[in-house]
Order: C-alpha cells, then structure tokens, then sequence
C-alpha cells in the first residue's frame, strides 16, 4: 500500500477537525476523496503527507509514519496542493529545475520542456509564470508534482480552472500515470472527475470517513435506501423536517429528492405527504450513482 | 553643556581669588603642527603641563579641558561630545616638582571663534587651578559636495528603475 | 549544488529578478537619495561635520537594512505561505534545516546588495573627509549582525504568527522601538530605562559603534562590547527563526 489510514484523529490548535478518518491507496489505483467543504479532506492529506500530527489512529505512506519521516518520503511524492503559488518571476523552465535540483535530479533542459509539454502546458519562449492563466498555472502545479516522477501523486483539485479540453487531457494523463503504476490520490469536488477516473472512493463528511470502498458496491449498498424522485405542483404546506420517515435530499425547482425511511412503506409515505399538503404531481424511483451516493451520505450527516 | 558652563564659570571665579591658590600649576600651549587659520573638520590639538610647584605631593589629581564659544550673540559652553574623546586626564598622585603632560586633541566641528582652557584640581586642593586661554577661528567648509551626491543619489535609483523596467518587458 | 544553496539562490533571485523585490531595492535607493539630497540642499546640514554625516548616513543605512532584512524574512515565511508557493517547497526531499539555511542566505544576499548599494552614497558624503574606511568597516562588523538579527527575527515571527500582515505590524514595531537611539540620540541614556535599553538594545550597540569609532576615531577592535551584543542578538534571532520555522505548516 502506498497510502494507509486508519482511525485517523487530529485537532488543529486544540479544536477537533477529524474524528475518525480510513483510507488505502495502492499501486496503479485513483482513489476520490470526497467531502463537502470543511469536511476535512485537506487536513487529512496534510496528515498524509506529514504537515500536521495526528491526535491518533495510524498514518502510514510507503509503509512510514511521515510526520516522523518527512523528507525522506518525499522524494518519492508528487503533490498538487489546493493553493497554488509559484514564484512568478520565473519561467515555467526555470521553475520546474529548480525543483528538479530540489529532488536532487540533474535534468536538463530539454527534460523539463518535455515536461511541460506532457501537462498540455504552452508558454511562449522566456514567459514569465506571473502571466499565466489560472488553468496555465493548474498545469504547471501538475507538471512540477511530476518533475521527480514520483511513485505517488496526491492531487487537490487538479482540475480546477481547466477548460473541458484542458480536463479531459489531464484526465488522460492521470490514467497513464495510473497505468505505469503510480497511485494518485484524487481529492476534488467534481463527481464527474471522480466517476471517469476512480474505482473506489472515500467520502468525508465532518470529519469521519462514511463511507470507504469501490464505487459501484458503495451505490448498491446505498440503494437499501429508498430515493425518489417527487413533482410538486407548488410549494409543500408543511416543513420538510416535519414529516416523519421522510428526508429530503435536495430540492432542484419543481422536483424534490427524498428519502424514505426501511420501516416505512413508500404507499404509507405519500399518503402522509399528500395529507401534510404537498401536491404531489408525479413520482420517479431515482437510479443510484455516485451523485446520489454522495449527497445522500453527506447530507444525511448534515442532518 | 550646563554642567560645562557651571564649572567653566567657577573656574573664572576661583582664578579670580588668588586666597585659594593652589601648589598646583597649568600651562597650556597650542601645538606646533597647529594650522594657522583651520577649517572645519581639520584637526588641532593643545598641550598642558600641569606642575605641582609645591613641597607635598599632591593626590588624586583631575583636569580637564573646556571649551566655549566667543562669537557675538553665540556665547556658550561647547558640548565636547563630537569634538574630543580626549575630555580629561587623571593622576593618582604628582610628587613635588613633578610634572603631568597632555595632549588634547580636537576635530574642529563648527564655524566660529572658541576659546579652550584647562582646569585642574586634587583631592586636597581648597581650589580650582586653570590654565591660560588659548583662543582659534574655525573657517566655514560646506563638507558636502552636490557634484558627487547628485550624480549618485538620482543614478542609482534610475539604475534600479531600468532593472525593474527590464524585468516588466520580460513579463 | 546543495538544496540550501539553491534556495538561497533562488530567494536572491527574488530580490533581484522579481519586481517585488526590485521594488523594495528601489524603496531603500529612494530613501538613501533623499537624505543625500538633504544634505546638499540645505545649508544648516550640509555644514555638518564630515564624520557626522558619515556617521548618520552609516545609521541610516543600518535601519534600512534592519527593515529590507525584516521584509525579507518575513516574506520568505509569511509571504510564500500565503502566496501558496511554500507548501510546495516543504514537500521536497530538502530536510526543514536545508529550506531554513537557504532562506537565512537569501536574507544574506539582501543585506550584501544594501551594502554594496549603500557604498556609492557613502563614497559621495564622506570621501573628503577622515574616517570613511573605518566607517565601511565598523559597518560590515557591527551592522551585518544586527541586520541579519532583524531578518531572522522577521523569518521568526512569519512562522509564529497567522498573517503576513499581523507579523509585518508586530516586526516594524519592534524595528521601530529598537531604532528609536537614532532619533532620540544620547538623551535617551539621562535615564536609568533608556540606559538600561541602550545596554540590551541591538541598535544601539550599532549606532554606539558607529560613534566610537566615525566620530570619536576610537579603533574597531575597541568596539569588542558591542559587537559582543551584536552577535548575542543574532545568535537569539537565529534561534527564534530556527524553532518557529521547524513548526511551519506543522
């Protein structure tokens, strides 16, 4: 395994942030970490990657605790982070050797324009990274988490700022990274990145991983649960949170995403919401996928 | 400054009662190397020699130099601060027919016209003893020149602007 | 070439190469014009003696660099951090002591290049008269500690407190309260504090120095007190810089 945690908990200046985070990565694997904002997704590849101590619970990469070892992992990481700076009054070359040196790496020029070519990155000759736009300066982030190729690659929203092609190209990459063996861990917001790129996921929500493995069982196990799909010819009479057995997921104009409870009858529910006051026009069983996978853990948490 | 005016004073005051005369003796002399008409910045430098013309040894002796402005409208003890280092010279003790010698040196720091003299006293003495005057002119010298401040104090910031100039073409 | 070399290298780079701190370069350029300038416009200060003008422009000289070292150092913690381009430079195999060292030498490097840039204005204020040597020299040995002292303090206090600001306010105001000898000169040792802060304060064993040996021709290896307090405040500096920028990120 390349990245193991287990029961991980961490306070940042005496304030509790995670409670009881799980994760393993391994080889040639893209494993989504998943969470709503603040739900402790950036705190945990800090522990990962040995910027903050954990309270307790296991953190092991390449087999190392990394906040006892620190730079001695490193060499072997990669790691776009979720802010990116540089120091603008380089060049993209410029940049990249020096971290190459960093890495104690003696490439050479063509080296790294080869690298820089390999994000889909394309400044003009001398440009200085200060005038880069923000999905030029996205794909130098990755281009330099690249320059030691490293056998881990931990991404924080890398596709952020990306125009779709620019997405997709990074995607390609990712996959064949992937396939040579590296193992990305991949934390972002875009469910859609998560669906085309991983095989199994972990979602965070406040603090505690609720859910952990790969992708198409989580959805199975989730689907226990019954989702539907309701049109309301107006707005409910009744407060949502008022009716029993019944919680709604979200709320997209006329259509309502809720969920019912196992001991109730869906027949039983709609009887219920229907005399609350809700005018019910149609309703459709929702299909399970990630999408719902996630809302409903992360909202369900909320709750 | 007060404290200098004070003693300086004083010592014009005890000369003036010849009762209180001591054993005690101050010569004070300009140096030979002196420059006969100096500017500011030029150095001078004065010589005592402070003999103890009486029969017992005189103990704990201090003297010390202090100068003060003569110009009209300008009278004032002169602060030595930026002047001398050399403010005064001590002795534990000068036998009979014993003799002290000091140099003062000084870096002429105002225009104007000063007087210097030097006071001396012992542990025992019921008075102050004070050399003669020496009196000197210092000449005005503007000590900074625009032809060397100007080229580098608008060069320099102009060589920074062009750097900064070509660091912004660059971007 | 070794990783601190090359951070120092690059945090030059910075200096030099970035408008930011070309900018700052300029700043201190514009302040050493002005009082230059001062000097040949007006007539009460262009008669002052020629050791006191070297003596005030070696001052000067020391409170900038104390406040470009400050801004150095705070800026290579407080300034990458908020920028985003120091996390970056945590996770590389370079060992915390290494990236610490690197930006200690930037810190370095901005001192030398104040200095080298101060020469030309103490050239052109002070070559008629005596003492100019002596005044480059007491300020390589008594104002390099004491500068570098600031920049490891502001290196310091990036790593401690939250903000670049926060600690850009805390470090001017203690630059600012340790500089105060230069303006309020020997008056400030009439009492028994201002006597006790000119035995502890690391400016003032500057500017004491500089009295010493600019003004009162006393030799450089005389000033052996001061330099001593010089050296405990960098020593102090280093390890504040040392101890805060090991919590960095952490």
């Amino acid at each position: 395994m390349l990245i193991e945690i287990d029961g991980l908990r961490l306070s940042i200046g005496g304030v509790p942030i995670l409670h009881d985070v799980r994760l393993a990565l391994g080889e040639g694997e893209i494993y989504g970490l998943l969470g709503p904002n603040g739900a402790g997704k950036s705190t945990t590849i800090a522990a990962a990657l040995g910027l903050l101590k954990p309270d307790g619970g296991r953190v092991r990469v390449f087999g190392k605790d990394p906040w006892m070892a620190g730079p001695e992992i490193y060499g072997g990481i990669g790691v776009v982070p979720e802010q990116n700076g540089f120091y603008d009054w380089m060049t993209a070359e410029e940049y990249l050797a020096f971290f190459a040196q960093l890495h104690r790496r003696d490439d050479g020029p063509n080296k790294m324009r080869e690298q820089i070519a390999a994000v889909g990155l394309e400044p003009r000759p001398g440009q200085a990274i200060g005038t880069y736009s923000r999905g030029m300066r996205q794909r130098l982030s990755l281009a330099r988490a690249l320059v030691a190729e490293p056998k881990l690659l931990v991404l924080d929203e890398p596709t952020n700022g990306l125009d779709p092609r620019g997405r997709r190209d990074i995607h390609d990459l990712l996959i064949e990274l992937a396939g040579r063996g590296v193992g990305i861990l991949l934390c972002t917001h875009l469910l859609d990145d998560v669906d085309r790129l991983c095989r199994r996921v972990g979602i965070i929500a406040e603090g505690r991983t609720v859910a952990e493995g790969v992708i198409a069982d989580l959805v199975r196990s989730e689907r226990r649960l019954a989702r539907f799909r309701l049109r309301l010819i107006g707005q409910p009479a009744t407060m949502p949170t008022e009716i029993r057995h019944v919680s709604v997921v979200a709320h997209e104009g006329e259509w309502w995403i809720v969920d019912l409870d196992p001991e109730v009858t869906p027949d039983a529910a709609w009887r219920e919401l229907l005399f609350r006051g809700w005018p019910i026009a149609e309703i459709r069983r929702e299909s399970g996928g990630l999408d719902e996978l996630y809302l409903a853990l992360t909202e369900r948490r909320a709750a | 400054m007060k404290l200098v005016g004070l003693l300086f004073a004083l010592g014009l005051a005890l000369v003036a009662n010849p009762s209180s005369a001591e054993t005690l003796s101050v010569d004070l002399r300009p140096a030979a190397a002196n420059a006969a008409s100096p500017q500011m910045g030029d150095r001078l430098s004065f010589r005592t020699t402070i003999r103890n013309d009486g029969t017992a040894a005189v103990h704990g002796l201090i003297a010390w130099i202090s100068l003060v402005q003569l110009d009209k409208g300008k009278e004032q003890p002169v602060d030595l601060e930026d002047w001398s280092a050399h403010k005064a010279v001590t002795a534990a003790s000068l036998a009979p027919g014993q003799i002290l010698e000091t140099d003062w040196p000084m870096r002429l720091i105002q225009a104007g016209t000063y007087r210097v003299v030097v006071s001396a006293v012992s542990r025992g003495s019921a008075g102050l003893v004070v050399s003669p005057f020496a009196d000197f002119t210092v000449r005005q010298k503007p000590v900074v020149e625009s032809q060397r401040v100007l080229p580098v104090a608008l060069g320099l910031p102009l060589l920074i602007a062009v750097a900064m100039l070509w660091r912004r073409r660059r971007r | 070439m070794s990783a601190a070399r090359l951070i120092a290298r690059k945090e030059a780079g910075e200096l030099l190469l970035s408008l930011r701190g070309l900018s700052w370069l300029m700043a201190v350029a514009v302040a050493l014009s002005v009082f230059g300038l001062l000097l040949v416009s007006n007539t009460e200060l262009s008669l002052l003696d020629n050791a006191q003008v070297v003596y005030d422009m070696v001052a000067i000289v020391t409170a900038l660099g104390g406040l470009l070292a400050l801004v150095v150092g705070l800026d290579a913690v407080a300034g990458e951090r908020e920028r985003g381009s120091l996390v970056a430079l945590l996770l590389t195999p370079a060992s915390r002591d290494a990236i610490l060292s690197g930006k200690l030498g930037g810190i370095a490097v901005a001192w030398a290049v104040m200095y080298a840039l101060a020469l030309p204005y103490l050239w052109a204020v002070g070559s008629t008269g005596q003492n100019l040597r002596e005044a480059v020299t007491i300020l390589a040995v008594l104002g390099s500690p004491v500068v570098l002292g600031f920049g490891f303090f502001g290196m310091a206090l990036g790593a401690r407190l939250a903000t670049a600001r926060t600690a850009l306010l805390t470090g001017l105001i203690g630059l600012m309260i340790s500089a105060s000898p230069l303006l309020l000169g020997p008056s400030l040792r009439q009492s028994a504090i201002g006597r006790a802060f000119d035995v502890i304060n690391p400016i003032s064993a500057a500017v004491n120095a500089y009295d010493g040996v600019i003004i009162d021709s006393q030799p450089v290896l005389g000033q052996w007190p001061h330099a001593l307090l010089a050296a405990a405040w960098l020593v102090l500096a280093l390890w504040l810089a040392r101890s805060g920028f090991r919590r960095v990120a952490r």
